[in-house]
C-alpha cells in the first residue's frame, strides 16, 4: 500500500530493512575483500618490508614472470579440457537418470555422493589411487598388462594433469548431471512421442528435441562450471601440491603460494588477473540469463 | 519397437557404469579405512580387516581429529542458520515488496558469488588480523555466510514466489507486521525450501578449504577439510589406511545428509539453476 | 478454509520454534575458537614417526620440567610446514611458542620480526660456530639454535676405486670425472645400467645446493655491493661442467634432470649402479643396511673442486627460535635449553640419525662407535656453506632452479641461463630493497 505522504513508502523501506542484512554481508566479507585485494596489487606487500606504492609494477612483473604465464596456461587448459568431458558425461548420466528405471532413488543418491564429500578429500582418495606402489590405477594397468611398468602419475607433468582431470570430472559430474536432468525433464513428453509418431530415431531426436530445448540449460551448467574450474584450488593442493616442478600449479594456488610467503602485494596481483577472468565470465553468464529471460515467456 | 528392445539393455548398462564410477572411489576409501595395508587388491598382500586406524584417528589426542570435526560442524551450520535467516529477509523482499531494480540486484548478488576466493582471503586475512579473530570460529562463521548468501537468495526466491500473496495480505488484515507475516505464515509453508537451502548451505560451508587453510592456526577453529588435507597420520611413513579411515570419517556428516535428504538437495540445486 | 483460518493456525503453531532457537543461537556465536593455553606449543613437521619421537621427547621434558608442552603437528611437506607457521606469525599469533625452522626460511623470520632474539640467554658456544655465524646470528643478535644439521658429501664405491687400483676419493672435479670414465666403461660390460656419477639435478631445491657444490668457493652466490652475483665465471665452468657430466661424458643419467632427487640417486647408488653419489648423510645408514648391496664397500668423503678454490658442502638443517609472539617466553626457553642440551642431542643422534648441531657431540664415544664417519663429517659441517639468507630466497631459488635445469636439460646454454637468472635476481633486489 503506497503512502503517498511519504518520499519513500513505508513498504520500501521495509524492504530495505529486509536487504539490509543480507546486502551488510555481502558487502563487508566479499565486495571489500575484493576492493582490498585490488588496491593491495598496487603497492610492495610483503612481511619484511615497509609497504610502499608500486604503481602497476606487480602486473609488470607479473607479466614477465614465467611461473605465472605457466599458472595460466595450466589453469586455461584445465578448463578446455574438464569442462566438456564433464558436461557430456554429466549430459549421458542425466540421459540415464530420466528414463524409468528401478532403483533410480539409488542411483540418484550413488550420483549425489562425489559431489558431496569435500574436494580435499577426494583429492586424497585420487593421491591414493594413483599412487606408484600402492595405486589402484597401476595396479589394473600392470594386470590388465596395459602398460608395461607402473606409471609413474604424479611424478611426471602429463600423468599429473590427466590425474587432475579424472579426480576433478568424478567430482563434478554429478553437479553437471543433476541440472541437466532437471532440464531433461522440463522437456514434455508429447513432443517425443510426436516425433516417435513421425518415425523419428533416437539420433534425430536427439538433436532436433533434446538439445536445442536444452540449450539454455547446457548454457548455464557450461559458465559455471567453466567458473568454478577456472578458480581451482583444493583439488590441485592436496593431489599434486602444484604438480612436479610447478607443472599443474593454477593462478590460484600461485597467489596462495605468495601468501603463504608473506608477499601479499604480488598474490593479490595474480588473484586481480584470476578474478577479472572470472568476473568477465560471469557477466557473459548474466548477459545471457538476461537473454534467455527475455525469450522466455 | 525394435529401438526400445535395443534401448533399454543400454541403459541398464550405463546405469550400472554410472553407479560404479561414482561409488568406486568412495568404496575403495572405505575399504582402505578397514584395511591393514592400503594394497589390499594386490595378490601379494593379505587382506586384513582391521579397526585399528579408526581407532587410532578417532582416540589420539594428538592428532585433533575430533576437534576438526567439532568445529566444522558449529561453523558449518552456525553459517547455514545466519545465512538462510538473512537470504529469507532479502526472499520476502524480493518476491513481495516493492522496490526498484530488483532483479539487476539479483544478478549483482549472483555475480559476486563467483568471484574466486584467492581473491578475498588475503584482505580477509589481514582484517581477521587486525580484529584478532584469526583462528577462532568468527573469522571462518561470516565470510561462509556471506559465501552462502547468494545461492540461499537464488533458492529461496524460487520458493518464496510459488507462495501467494494473498496470505500476506491476510495476515496484514490481521494486523501483524511484515516480519510476523514472514516468520509465522511464510517460514511454516516454506519449510520445504528452507529446509533443502539450509542443508546445501551446510554442505557448502562444511567442503570449503582456502578460507579454512589461511585463516585458522591449529585445532581451536581449524576445520575438517584442513584436517584431511594436512593429515599425515600416526604411524611409519605415510599411513594411508589411516588417512583413508579420517576421510570416511570426515565425510560422514555430509554423505549422510546428501543421501536422507536426496529429494531436497536436488530440489534446492535446481531451483538455483534452472528457471520453471 | 479461508486464508484467514489458515494464518491463524500458522500463527499459532510457529511460535513456538522460534522463540526455542533463540538462544541456541546466541549461544553458537559466543563459541569461540581459541582460548589462552596454559602449555607451550611446539609445532614440528615430518613422517608421523618423526613426530612420535619428538612426542616421546617432550614428554620427557615434561616429565623433568614440569612444564606442559602441547605438539603442534604439522605436516611433512617443507612448503606446508612454512605456510602454517608463516600464516600464525603473520597473525601475530602466540601460537606455536617453539618451532623448528628449515635453515632456508631464518631469512624471512628474521627480516620480518618473528622471532625472540636469544642473545645472552642461551649459550651459542658448543654448537657450530660457522653455523651460528652464518645462519643465526643476524646485525649481532643470536635468533636461533641448530638443532640437527646437514651438508652434502661424497660417498663412493670403495671397493670399486680398489678393484681398477684408483687411488682415494677424487679431490677435484676432473679426477673424479676420470675415475667415473674408467670405472663406467668397465663395469659397462657386466652392467648396462651402471653410470659413474649420480647426483641432484631435477628442478628443485637440492639442484640449488648441487649447483653451489659443483661451483666450488669461488662459484655460487656471490655477494658484492650491487647484491647477489650468480654469472660468475666460476659458475659458468661449473654449469657446462654438470650438463657435460650428462650430455658430454655420459657418466650421469638422462634422469638426473627429470627426477633424481635424494631418494632416486640413493636407491640407484644403493643397487650398485653408480660409482659415486653426491647425497646427503641421511643415506649413510640407509646403505648400511643388511638388505644394502652397497654394504661395508662404501666410503663418505668432503666433495671435490675445483683447482685454485676449495671444496663446498651446502648448509642444509632446521633450527630451533622463539615466537617474538609468544605468552610463554620463560618457559620456551627452557624447552630450547632442553632440545639443545648435550643429552638430547645425543639421544636425537643415537635414535634418528640427524646430526646434531652440537659441535662437542662429535667427538662422544658414544656416538663415534655407532657413526665412525662423525670424524669426517665434523670437518664437513665445520665447514659448510649456506645459501643466501635473504626473505626473498625462495623465490631467488625458483628462479635458479628453472634456469640450471634447462641447462642441464640442454635448452640453453650455461652463459645464457646464468645471465637470465642474474635478471631475475636483479629484478627481484630491486623489487624487495628499498631505495
Amino acid at each position: 500500500m503506497n503512502d503517498n505522504n511519504h518520499f519513500f513508502s513505508r513498504e520500501t523501506w521495509t524492504a530495505l530493512g529486509f536487504l539490509l542484512p543480507l546486502a551488510g554481508f555481502v558487502v563487508i566479507f566479499i565486495l571489500v575483500p575484493v576492493l582490498g585485494t585490488l588496491t593491495d596489487s598496487f603497492f610492495l606487500d610483503v612481511t619484511y618490508r615497509p609497504r610502499r606504492y608500486l604503481g602497476a609494477d606487480n602486473f609488470i612483473w607479473l607479466a614477465s614472470d614465467p611461473e605465472f604465464g605457466r599458472a595460466l596456461r595450466f589453469t586455461l587448459l584445465f578448463v578446455l579440457v574438464s569442462v566438456p568431458l564433464e558436461v557430456i558425461l554429466g549430459l549421458i548420466i542425466a540421459l540415464v537418470l530420466n528414463e524409468r528405471l528401478p532403483l533410480r532413488g539409488l542411483i540418484r543418491a550413488a550420483v549425489l555422493v562425489p559431489w558431496a564429500i569435500p574436494a580435499v578429500v577426494s583429492g586424497r582418495i585420487f593421491e591414493l589411487i594413483y599412487n606408484y606402489s600402492y595405486g589402484a590405477a597401476n595396479y589394473l594397468l600392470t594386470t590388465l598388462h596395459l602398460t608395461p611398468e607402473p606409471v609413474n602419475w604424479l611424478g611426471s607433468e602429463i600423468g599429473a594433469f590427466l590425474a587432475l582431470v579424472a579426480a576433478d570430472s568424478w567430482k563434478t559430474t554429478p553437479f553437471a548431471a543433476i541440472i541437466l536432468l532437471a532440464g531433461l525433464s522440463a522437456i514434455p513428453d508429447d513432443l517425443y512421442r510426436q516425433a516417435k509418431v513421425d518415425r523419428a530415431d533416437f539420433i534425430q531426436r536427439f538433436f532436433k528435441i533434446t538439445l536445442p530445448l536444452l540449450k539454455p540449460v547446457l548454457i548455464v551448467v557450461l559458465l559455471f562450471r567453466t567458473i568454478e574450474a577456472l578458480r581451482v584450488f583444493d583439488l590441485i593442493f592436496v593431489l599434486t601440491g602444484g604438480g612436479p616442478g610447478g607443472a599443474t600449479t593454477s593462478v590460484s594456488l600461485f597467489g596462495y603460494s605468495y601468501f603463504s610467503a608473506g608477499d601479499f602485494g604480488y598474490g593479490s596481483a595474480a588473484s586481480v588477473i584470476l578474478f577479472i577472468m572470472a568476473f568477465g565470465l560471469s557477466l557473459g553468464l548474466i548477459k545471457l540469463g538476461r537473454v534467455e529471460q527475455g525469450l522466455m515467456p | 519397437m525394435n529401438e526400445d528392445a535395443v534401448k533399454r539393455p543400454i541403459i541398464l548398462a550405463a546405469a550400472a557404469v554410472t553407479i560404479l564410477f561414482c561409488l568406486a572411489p568412495f568404496g575403495y576409501m572405505v575399504l582402505t579405512g578397514f584395511s591393514r595395508y592400503p594394497d589390499f587388491f594386490s595378490p601379494d598382500t593379505p587382506w586384513i580387516v582391521t579397526l585399528s586406524n579408526y581407532r587410532t584417528v578417532m582416540a589420539s589426542e594428538s592428532l585433533h581429529f575430533t576437534a576438526f570435526l567439532r568445529n566444522s560442524i558449529i561453523i558449518s551450520a552456525a553459517s547455514a542458520v545466519i545465512s538462510v535467516f538473512f537470504a529469507s529477509l532479502a526472499a520476502y523482499a524480493i518476491t513481495r515488496l516493492s522496490l526498484p531494480g530488483k532483479l539487476f540486484f539479483m544478478f549483482l548478488i549472483l555475480s559476486l558469488s563467483m568471484f574466486p576466493p584467492v581473491s578475498l582471503v588475503g584482505y580477509l586475512f589481514k582484517l581477521m588480523t587486525a580484529l584478532g579473530w584469526i583462528n577462532t570460529y568468527p573469522a571462518l562463521i561470516l565470510p561462509y555466510v556471506a559465501w552462502t548468501l547468494p545461492l540461499s537468495l537464488w533458492i529461496l526466491v524460487s520458493y518464496f514466489s510459488q507462495i501467494p500473496r494473498d496470505l500476506d495480505r491476510a495476515g496484514l488484515v490481521d494486523g501483524c507486521s511484515r516480519m510476523q507475516i514472514l516468520i509465522k505464515i511464510i517460514f511454516p509453508l516454506a519449510a520445504p525450501g528452507i529446509f533443502a537451502t539450509l542443508l546445501l548451505a551446510f554442505i557448502f560451508a562444511f567442503n570449503e578449504f582456502l578460507f579454512a587453510l589461511l585463516l585458522t592456526t591449529d585445532h581451536a577453529a581449524r576445520t575438517i577439510p584442513v584436517g584431511i588435507a594436512l593429515f599425515e597420520g600416526l604411524h611409519g611413513q605415510i599411513p594411508w589406511g589411516e588417512i583413508m579411515a579420517a576421510a570416511t570419517l570426515a565425510t560422514m556428516p555430509v554423505v549422510v545428509l546428501a543421501l536422507i535428504f536426496q529429494r531436497r538437495i536436488i530440489q534446492g540445486l535446481t531451483r538455483g539453476a534452472v528457471k520453471e | 478454509m479461508s486464508h484467514f483460518q489458515v494464518v491463524s493456525y500458522l500463527v499459532s503453531e510457529s511460535k513456538k520454534w522460534v522463540l526455542s532457537l533463540m538462544p541456541a543461537f546466541i549461544w553458537l556465536l559466543c563459541a569461540c575458537g581459541s582460548a589462552n593455553r596454559e602449555a607451550v606449543v611446539f609445532a614440528v613437521g615430518g613422517a608421523p614417526a618423526e613426530v612420535a619421537f619428538w612426542e616421546e621427547l617432550l614428554g620427557d621434558f615434561e616429565r623433568q620440567s614440569g612444564i606442559r608442552v602441547e605438539v603442534l603437528r604439522q605436516p611433512a611437506d617443507t612448503d606446508q610446514r612454512r605456510q602454517g607457521l608463516v600464516i600464525a606469525l603473520n597473525a601475530r599469533k602466540p601460537e606455536p611458542d617453539v618451532f623448528l625452522m628449515d635453515i632456508a626460511w631464518i631469512g624471512l623470520f628474521v627480516a620480518s620480526g618473528w622471532l625472540e632474539p636469544l642473545e645472552g640467554k642461551m649459550d651459542a658456544a658448543p654448537f657450530f660456530q660457522r653455523v651460528i655465524k652464518m645462519a643465526d646470528r643476524h646485525q649481532g643478535q643470536l635468533m636461533a639454535l641448530p638443532v640437527y644439521v646437514d651438508g652434502g658429501i661424497l660417498y663412493y664405491r670403495r671397493d670399486l676405486l680398489e678393484r681398477f687400483r684408483l687411488p682415494g676419493p677424487p679431490a677435484t672435479w676432473d679426477e673424479l670425472l676420470s675415475q667415473a670414465l674408467t670405472v663406467q666403461k668397465a663395469m659397462r660390460e657386466t652392467n648396462p645400467r651402471f653410470y659413474g656419477f649420480v647426483w641432484q639435478g631435477a628442478q628443485y631445491e637440492g639442484l640449488v645446493c648441487n649447483f653451489m657444490e659443483f661451483g666450488g668457493s669461488k662459484g655460487g652466490f656471490s655477494r658484492q655491493e650491487d647484491g647477489l652475483r650468480l654469472d660468475t665465471a666460476a659458475n659458468r665452468t661449473a654449469l657446462a661442467f654438470m650438463r657435460d657430466l650428462i650430455w658430454r661424458h655420459r657418466v650421469s643419467p638422462p634422469s638426473t634432470y627429470t627426477e633424481m632427487k635424494e631418494e632416486e640417486v640413493r636407491l640407484y647408488f644403493q643397487a650398485g649402479n653408480a660409482l659415486f653419489e653426491r647425497n646427503w648423510p641421511y643415506a649413510w645408514s640407509l646403505h648400511q643396511n643388511p638388505a644394502s648391496k652397497v654394504k661395508n664397500r662404501i666410503g663418505m668423503a668432503p666433495l671435490p673442486s675445483s683447482p685454485g678454490s676449495k671444496p663446498v658442502s651446502t648448509l642444509g638443517g632446521w633450527h630451533i627460535g622463539v615466537s617474538r609472539f609468544s605468552e610463554h617466553k620463560h618457559q620456551a626457553l627452557d624447552l630450547i635449553r632442553f632440545i639443545t642440551s648435550y643429552d638430547t642431542q645425543k639421544k636425537i643422534m643415537l635414535r634418528m640419525g640427524w646430526n646434531p648441531g652440537r659441535e662437542d657431540l662429535y667427538d662422544d664415544p658414544d656416538v663415534l662407535s655407532r657413526a665412525p664417519h662423525y670424524r669426517a663429517l665434523k670437518d664437513v659441517f665445520q665447514n659448510a656453506q649456506p645459501r643466501p639468507l635473504l626473505p626473498y630466497y625462495t623465490q631467488i631459488s625458483a628462479i635458479v632452479q628453472r634456469y640450471i635445469n634447462s641447462v642441464l636439460a640442454g635448452r640453453e646454454s650455461a652463459e645464457n641461463a646464468l645471465n637470465s637468472a642474474q635478471h631475475g635476481i636483479d629484478a627481484l633486489q630491486q623489487r624487495y630493497e628499498p631505495k
